[in-house]
């Protein structure tokens, strides 16, 4: 005797919904500290949004700063994938001297970035010299 | 018929007008930006400049931002030969995409000073090895300075495939060694891509 299934189109409606939903939802789960140790000097920034698309997806939560004993700026940025899918973006970290001009060098690029669902990460940068004051932080929207 | 004919004539002049812009121009883009042509198979120009960022971003940190970095010459920069960097990947590919990159970003940094005429092989200035000679022998007495350290390392390649999908990992090694042997910085930096055909941005 032969078994026999039906297959409706709802049926497969779900099957590929939950085909699909696997691979792109996958949030992280995060355990820290109750009370972090590690001091940080916060640093306040502006935010200029062009991209509210990105905004609403990948977002700079808090910025930190530090030199170190051969003078050099070390900064530390935490960005957060507000969203529950996986999303890549790009930055990219400009330095300027202390009379605003910047400082340009061959291995200034744009660097790709994919974050899980809700997950935060930190991006570290330290100044390619004593002579870098400033810096701005540039995020773009990944191409597809 | 003239009706006809009219519209055959609006349509044609419409294809030859937006034909041309059907395909992408060449235009030229910012190398340092996001909208570069990524392929799976090779190691593309941003990924040259990724992996020297790291690089230098790492040296910076652990060698010259704590004090590390240590000079021949107490009133100058720490100076540096650069030594092998060896492809193990099945591209022929020019490593200076690599060293030269570093050593301009260290350059720029006022610490370090690279050495042009002690390097492995053929000098890379050879007029500059040539007067350095002539100089050594006008002022015996000048006693030449040795490099501080040497930079060397490996670019190794690692394909998977799954399907149609392609991944394509290149890892860059390097190390930081001093006059006496011993490594006081080593790194390395992965850099892996997946895609089943070439694409434009990240």
């Amino acid at each position: 005797m032969k078994a026999r299934f039906t297959v409706t189109l709802p049926t497969v409606l779900i099957a590929l919904g939950c085909i699909g939903g696997v691979g792109c939802q996958t949030t992280v789960n995060r355990v820290e500290p109750g009370q972090p140790v590690a001091q940080k000097q916060g640093l306040m920034h502006k935010v200029i949004v062009t991209d509210q698309s990105l905004n609403n997806k990948v977002r700079v939560q808090n910025m930190s700063f530090m030199v170190g004993e051969g003078g050099l700026l070390k900064i530390q940025l935490e960005v957060q994938n507000l969203t529950r899918r996986r999303q890549s973006f790009s930055y990219r970290i400009e330095w300027f001297d202390e009379k605003g001009m910047i400082i340009v060098l061959p291995t200034q690029s744009a660097i790709s970035r994919t974050l899980e669902g809700q997950e935060t990460a930190s991006i570290t940068a330290t100044a390619p010299n004593e002579r870098a004051r400033d810096f701005r932080i540039k995020l773009l929207e990944a191409a597809h | 018929m003239n009706k006809t004919l009219l519209c055959s004539v609006a349509a044609l002049s419409g294809v030859l007008l937006f034909a041309p812009g059907c395909g992408t121009p060449t235009h030229y883009v910012q190398p340092e930006g996001s909208r570069l042509v990524t392929t799976v198979g090779q190691i593309n120009i941003q990924d040259w400049a990724n992996a020297a960022d790291a690089m230098v971003q790492s040296m910076i940190d652990q060698v010259i931002n704590t004090g590390r970095l240590k000079s021949g010459d107490p009133a100058g920069p720490a100076l540096l030969a650069i030594s092998r960097i060896q492809n193990n990947t099945g591209q022929q590919i020019d490593t200076d995409l690599l060293s030269k990159k570093i050593r301009v970003a260290l350059s720029r940094t006022g610490k370090v000073q690279t050495y042009i005429t002690f390097n492995l092989g053929d000098p890379e200035d050879p007029l500059a090895k040539d007067l350095q000679e002539m100089e050594s022998a006008r002022n015996a007495a000048q006693q030449k300075r040795l490099p501080d350290y040497t930079l060397s390392g490996k670019i190794i390649e690692d394909r998977a495939q799954a399907g149609r999908l392609q991944q394509s990992a290149y890892v860059f090694q390097l190390s930081l060694t001093t006059r006496q042997g011993i490594a006081v910085w080593e790194e390395e930096k992965t850099i892996v891509k997946q895609g089943t055909r070439p694409s434009v941005g990240f």
